[in-house]
């Protein structure tokens, strides 16, 4: 395997490459693989086509430790690196700083210490084996370990032989993001919560298996006959087992009723409640005072079955759960502040307002800020979904969160983290959270008429038999309760929930929320975000009106030579194309463009505005709604070149697909410019918002679902975070921002928006499994019942009949699980 | 049939150690991370380096 080595393809052998790398996906992210570009890694026996030069270096950094067998036994493809990523140990100095190491790492008795870090990318357990791998070999780490449910990482390691800097730079090397962890109560609560649960399971399980014993032997007694001390001991110490499971592993589903009985609520958890609790209590009675019939090992069995259930489900959607990604996480850790005469890195929490910092060119705004000195452009997609930058010049506010794109700025930091216009942002996604609506479950709704009808029948049998025969009336009233426990009926949704959660983390979904499913297959409002959504964020070369005899290949060529030297988003479009030879003296001029000399002539190329000003013939750009850029030289306009954004290629088929699913799709979008308008008509949407900033977004759904309608959203970046907190149902499409994906209900692992129609098929399915499975669960109570109340049914007999209604369910719901051929997914085994 | 008096208890005793157990397992953390876990006991273990076992494996072409 460590023969792995690198492969640039050869230029003579170009064209075969190229062809075969069109039809491929990039070996390491999945994403398709660009035309024009040619890179290539020699993995695990093949030549493995690459998508991008920050891809390779990771691919290659894994082949170079010999760890390439990940590949094989990865689920899921790795995330795509950050264009400038670099494992470089300078750029996490700032974390050696003791006071912030401090606030995410502890010592250890043993003099060690132990860092906490949040992974970023992670995404299956073959990337858990890659980091700890890679990790455990550098000397001085003594040991690291990936939770992976958590995307959490804990490395102890000898502070006197490795920094925290060089753990930084190892894992985002391989292509992870990795954060100090600080949020610490709260991962510790989440792995108390998870720890509970399994003890409640363990013991649960336990006990069924110990009252069973007990029971058979007291139901082989009840048929052959058994001394009555023999009998008494063998109830006794059931009580005792029981007893212990009852009090210990039911008593969520006690809280959870109580408190929703307060709140003047009934949920599922209350007839289970009261069937445990009066099956419990009356086989005390009947122990106590040798009479009747017990029946401690149904209610062991329904505890644990009921728990093993909903483990299962939480245990589906917990997977990746991130929800401690705050709008915070997306700034610089590290700020160059002024002291005294020179620049110095200081952590972002010790910068106070009044500094002066330094953000450098390519890098986000640490903090708001007023420019002081430099001119520049930002990109303030965070805000407003735009990707057209702000031209900035002294004076002027810059935002944190905000990505400065061309010169350096030094600026004065004019508030406090708090005070600042993310932090603003993060407690829209807070209130957006809090103010989601409520949907009634569905077996929260069958729970309220199902306790209603079992507490009247139970009471009007024990009235009829009061009249028959006073003695058996309350065995009877009893036998009703222990048989109307609503077992099946409790199990029938998580069981179904948690095999349509398997089957569409197979197909690269992965649903975060406890009711998404159940919402998604009610709505009926798809709402898509555009910029990153619809669009992949980068603007692609659409039309080219040459305006001289310089044909478009030529006019490419200067264009591309000149933008090479950009920064700003236009540039983007131009990469990956043939440069002409021999550009200098490129200069570039803020919010205008760029001038550069190319064999003694001088060329621009940018703004209508500024290329006029040496080509005063330069004619209007054409009235086709495109981006245009202008070309020109000294006395002679060029071309003009028209950008557009690049529309996802299966965009158009989502939609129409949701159409024809009856959906109301509408497109919302922060862009004012009116691209919105063109993709809406291109689309065939009729509804559409343009310029909207996160609050409107935020307002517009809330009108939506006063009346009445279940709201679904699609969206991608830092500012649909909000509003995707507060639809009913939302997506963060791959590679969407950590704060957006955190939000969501429904994560996408792969680039591709079929996967929405793919889960709303599921969720349609796994509506109608439930259905089957509640009106099944309700057939048999509804059967079992006046059997019961005749006084015709056993108690063995209605602990096998419980336990086949309850197996019937689970196969049911087992069907959800199937994943059709056409949409399996299972990456990188070529 | 009297054994049961002593067997039923010693069967209870167990029971009571199981649980402990099981409980230790999970407040030590052994439990914490099932996926990884369950994937772990399958995958390969690291292949040996190049130094030991030279590589017939083909170059890139």
């Amino acid at each position: 395997m460590a023969t792995s080595s690198l492969m640039i393809s050869a230029t003579a052998s170009k064209i075969d490459a190229n062809s075969q790398a069109a039809t491929e996906a990039c070996y390491h992210c999945g994403s398709p693989i660009p035309p024009g570009i040619e890179l290539s890694l020699y993995i695990d026996g093949r030549e493995r086509a690459m998508c991008c030069p920050g891809c390779r270096a990771v691919a290659q950094l894994i082949c170079n430790k010999g760890l390439d067998q990940f590949y094989q036994q990865r689920t899921t493809y790795n995330e795509k690196p950050e264009e400038d990523h670099a494992g470089n140990v300078d750029d996490y100095r700032i974390y050696d700083d003791d006071e912030v190491l401090q606030t995410f790492s502890e010592v250890d008795t043993t003099g060690a210490r132990v860092a906490y870090f949040l992974l970023g990318g992670i995404s299956c357990a073959a990337c858990t084996w890659l980091i700890e791998r890679s990790l455990t070999r550098l000397p001085g780490v003594i040991s690291a370990n990936v939770n992976l449910q958590h995307s959490k990482l804990s490395v102890r390691y000898q502070p006197k032989h490795i920094s925290v800097s060089e753990i930084f730079a190892e894992v985002n090397a391989l292509g992870y993001r990795a954060r100090p962890f600080q949020q610490r109560a709260q991962r510790e609560q989440l792995a108390q919560d998870s720890r509970s649960e399994l003890r409640r399971l363990g013991v649960a399980g336990l006990g069924m298996m110990q009252v069973g014993m007990f029971a058979i032997a007291l139901h082989a007694g009840d048929i052959q006959g058994i001394e009555s001390s023999h009998q008494g001991l063998l109830r006794w110490v059931s009580l005792l087992v029981a007893s212990f499971v009852v009090i210990y592993a039911s008593r969520p589903f006690f809280i959870s009723a109580w408190r929703h009985l307060i709140r003047r609520t009934l949920v599922m958890d209350l007839p289970v409640s009261l069937a445990i609790g009066m099956a419990w209590l009356a086989s005390i009675w009947a122990t106590v005072t040798g009479s009747g019939q017990v029946y401690f090992d149904s209610v062991v069995m329904f505890t644990f079955f009921l728990l093993l259930g909903r483990f299962l489900e939480r245990r589906a959607r917990h997977l990746q759960d991130a929800n401690w990604w705050q709008a915070q996480d997306a700034l610089p850790d590290a700020v160059s502040v002024q002291r005294e005469d020179s620049w110095v890195a200081i952590p972002r929490m010790q910068v106070n307002v009044g500094d002066r910092i330094l953000v450098p060119a390519g890098a986000t705004v640490p903090i708001d800020a007023c420019v002081t000195a430099g001119e520049s452009a930002v990109r303030e997609d965070a805000f407003n979904g735009e990707y057209q930058p702000r031209t900035v010049v002294e004076g002027d506010t810059v935002f944190a969160g905000t990505i400065n794109v061309e010169n350096s700025l030094q600026a004065r930091v004019v508030c406090t983290y708090r005070d600042s216009r993310l932090a603003e942002l993060q407690r829209s996604v807070d209130r957006g959270q809090a103010q989601k609506p409520a949907l009634a479950r569905l077996a929260d709704r069958v729970a309220s008429w199902f306790i209603a009808a079992i507490l009247l029948i139970s009471i009007a049998t024990w009235l009829v038999w009061h009249q028959l025969a006073p003695e058996q009336a309350f065995w009877i009233m009893l036998s009703v309760l222990v048989i109307s426990c609503p077992c099946a009926l409790a199990l029938a949704t998580p069981a179904a929930l948690a095999s349509a959660a398997g089957a569409l983390r197979r197909n690269g979904i992965i649903i975060r929320s406890e009711d998404a499913l159940e919402s998604l297959s009610r709505s009926k409002h798809l709402i898509f975000d555009k910029t990153g959504t619809l669009t992949s964020a980068e603007l692609v070369i659409d039309s080219v009106v040459t305006l001289d005899t310089f044909s478009e290949q030529q006019v490419l060529e200067i264009a591309a030579a000149l933008q090479a030297h950009s920064r700003h988003p236009v540039s983007g479009a131009f990469n990956n194309l043939r440069m002409a030879k021999g550009m200098d003296q490129v200069s570039y001029h803020v919010g205008a463009g760029l001038q550069g000399e190319l064999s003694g002539q001088t060329y621009r190329i940018g703004s209508e505005s500024f290329c006029r000003t040496i080509a005063l013939s330069l004619p209007y750009a054409p009235s086709t709604e495109l981006y245009w850029v202008a070309l020109c030289r000294v006395e002679k306009p060029l071309a003009w070149i028209g950008l557009r954004d690049r529309v996802r290629p299966e965009a158009t088929s989502t939609v129409q697909q949701a159409m024809a699913d009856g959906f109301c799709v509408e497109l919302l979008t922060g862009d004012s410019s009116n691209n919105g308008a063109l993709m809406a008509q291109e689309l065939g949407l009729s509804h559409y918002a343009c310029g909207l900033r996160p609050e409107q977004k935020m307002t517009h759904v809330e009108t939506l679902q006063e009346s009445g309608l279940v709201v679904t959203m699609v969206g991608d970046g830092l500012n649909d975070a909000p509003v995707l907190s507060l639809a009913d149902v939302s997506f963060a499409v791959a590679g969407a921002a950590d704060l957006a994906s955190a939000q969501a209900d429904f994560v996408l692992l792969r680039d591709d928006l079929n996967l929405i129609c793919v889960a709303y098929k599921k969720a349609r399915q796994c509506r109608r499994v439930m259905l089957q499975n509640i009106s099944w669960a309700l057939g048999y109570n509804i059967c079992a019942i006046p059997l019961a109340a005749m006084g015709f049914v056993p108690p063995w007999l209605a602990a096998v009949g419980m336990s086949a209604s309850s197996l019937l369910v689970v196969l049911n719901s087992l069907r959800l699980s199937r994943v059709s051929a056409e949409t399996q997914w299972r990456p990188g085994h070529g | 049939m009297d054994s049961l008096y002593l067997l039923v208890p010693i069967a209870l005793v167990f029971c009571a150690i199981t649980i402990k157990l099981l409980l230790w397992a999970i407040n030590n953390g052994q439990y914490d991370d099932m996926d990884k876990e369950a994937w772990r006991i399958l995958a390969d273990e690291e292949t040996p380096s190049e130094s030991e076992q030279p590589s017939s494996r083909p170059g890139p072409p």
